[in-house]
């Protein structure tokens, strides 16, 4: 991971805390070791979980270390996806009703995430298990993959998790949560 | 040792580690005699490899995302037996950093043998912080208690849990309990509710009460007395459940409903303690604890008790559980449970004096009116 500017002990520690943060309090934004994304990857992924990325260094900095395991986006544990295209996160995984926790955590790389609303941007309005009352995120990404994602949260608790990273911000939106996009 | 650890320690079991460097020696007491230091060179930072921690936060990241579900983890082997606190010693080992002060309390108390080791081993590996202090800690693993200070958003509480599931003393079979949870169907919890009803006219359950989480999964909040279980409820904390012998963490995120099971004419009630005080502190609104103690001298002249036997040298008392507030509130005897909060009048478990504008609270009253007797003398 140190090849992708990232400490292996020290950056995986900071990002799985704002994770943890960001998971249990959904739609806020926390501040991560950029790149953002990998970092993310970089904490989640090893051999153990199947990853299906289309960001070519990361997959070959995995592999030198052991830790790839890739399977397509309709089977993988992880999906990262530095463009939203060519793929559709309504076909993840969403785990069984029993075995939930199976289903995907999908990383997106957005351009620009912020916490009010931004004429640019999407805006997702949250509410559910985290938040006291409602939150507001506004990510850019067109709305139509934001109704996918919340189509792919359904039914619960089967669904995705999904974790947005921009530089080295993230934002989180689990699937306990319920979005509104406006 | 400390620059060891955090910087060429991880680097060393990253990059470098082959196995090891076998050691020419006569025997394991003459090469001991020939390590230098703490014997922590080579330990990664906070004791885990790097491996097991990834697999410890993909079940923390995946439990929060669905609240209340049991989910699946690999538990590795700790220097300690399991049943001891394994899983919340993964959990926090998993979450500490350097930055962080970490507080370990058994069934309320700091210094129990369990958790002065727990604390001991964190301070080592994770060269953290640590205190007594409950408003001071960003970590707190606890064993059986919740602290009787109110929690807030910076803090994550990491409880240990011996059974993670609460069907199981109604069913055994973990999958058909696994089979109830993924449908949602817990009549067959109603039912051992009704039936303690029954045989004792009111809910039986003296710890690990169960708790729908979000509506959703039924949940045991591991063995706290019900005295902590509505802390959970709609709380600014996050709590994680880990369990190391199950091989299980679960979590309640903040601000999310946790409601005990109950019927409509049968309340949840809390523990009772009519017309009794922690002998240590005064204080009648916290979960006091009896203590058999060796009675003082003074006590002990006035042996003239009809019994006669050794049973006269004890006395029983009642005591704070949670040490650190009970020592707080020696030195300041009305410190509020949300004294270090901006604002008061915080909803945090049962009878929490501070009442902010100093009236009564008619609708605690009425809504747990069996559990404020306690504290109403």
């Amino acid at each position: 991971m140190r090849a992708l500017g990232l400490h292996p002990v020290e950056d995986t520690r900071r990002t799985f805390r704002a994770l943890l943060s960001a998971m249990s309090r959904p739609g806020t934004v926390e501040s991560v070791p950029a790149p953002a994304d990998r970092a993310v990857v970089s904490t989640l992924v090893d051999h153990e979980m199947s990853l299906a990325t289309d960001d070519d260094r990361l997959r070959e900095t995995l592999a030198s270390r052991g830790r790839l395991h890739t399977q397509p986006v309709e089977r993988a544990a992880v999906v990262h996806a530095t463009d939203h295209t060519g793929w559709d996160v309504r076909e993840c995984a969403r785990g069984t009703l029993s075995e939930p926790a199976d289903g995907a955590t999908v990383i997106y790389r957005v351009p620009t995430i912020v916490p009010e609303p931004d004429q640019n941007a999407a805006t997702l309005t949250l509410t559910g298990p985290g938040v006291d009352g409602r939150r507001r995120l506004s990510i850019e990404l067109p709305e139509s993959e934001l109704d996918a994602l919340a189509a792919a949260q359904d039914p619960y608790p089967r669904g995705v998790d999904a974790i947005f990273a921009c530089d080295a911000r993230i934002a989180a939106v689990p699937r306990s949560a319920t979005l509104e996009v406006a | 040792m400390t620059e060891d650890i955090t910087e060429a320690g991880p680097a060393a079991v990253e990059d470098d580690r082959d196995g090891g460097t076998p050691v020419p020696t006569d025997s394991v007491s003459v090469a001991l005699d020939t390590v230098q230091g703490d014997g922590l060179a080579g330990y990664n930072y906070a004791y885990l490899d790097e491996h097991t921690k990834r697999e410890v936060r993909r079940a923390m990241l995946k439990a929060v995302a669905i609240p209340g579900h049991q989910v699946p983890y690999a538990s590795r082997p700790m220097p300690l037996a399991r049943g001891w606190g394994t899983g919340g010693i993964q959990a926090s080992l998993s979450i500490l950093g350097p930055d962080d002060r970490f507080k370990v309390i058994d069934q309320g108390a700091d210094e129990s043998v369990n958790a002065a080791n727990i604390r001991r081993l964190a301070e080592r590996t994770a060269a953290v912080e640590t205190t007594t202090d409950s408003t001071a800690a960003d970590v707190i693993q606890t064993r059986h208690r919740i602290p009787e200070e109110v929690l807030t958003d910076d803090q994550i509480l990491v409880l240990q849990v011996p059974i993670t599931d609460p069907l199981r003393k109604i069913d055994g079979s973990d999958a058909a309990n696994r089979r109830r949870h993924a449908h949602a169907n817990y009549g067959k919890m109603w039912v051992h509710l009704y039936e303690n009803v029954v045989e004792y006219g009111e809910i039986n359950i003296a710890a690990a009460y169960p708790v729908m989480v979000a509506g959703r999964y039924l949940m045991s909040p591991s063995p706290i007395p019900r005295w902590d279980t509505e802390k959970l409820d709609d709380a600014d904390h996050l709590s994680i459940l880990a369990a190391g012998r199950e091989a299980r963490i679960y979590a309640v995120p903040p601000h999310t409903d946790v409601d005990p099971l109950a019927f409509e004419d049968r309340e949840f009630t809390v523990e009772r303690f009519p017309d009794q005080a922690c002998h240590a502190c005064g204080s009648s609104d916290t979960f006091l604890v009896e203590v058999s103690e060796t009675a003082g001298p003074e006590a002990d002249d006035g042996t003239d008790d009809e019994s006669g036997t050794d049973d006269a040298a004890f006395e029983t008392r009642y005591a704070c559980n949670d040490t650190s507030f009970c020592a707080k509130r020696r030195e300041t005897p009305d410190l509020p449970k949300d004294h270090h909060l901006d604002r008061s009048g915080v909803d945090w478990g049962p009878a929490t004096p501070d009442h902010g504008d100093g009236e009564p609270r008619d609708d605690l009253d009425s809504e747990a009116g069996a559990s404020q007797r306690g504290d109403s003398t």
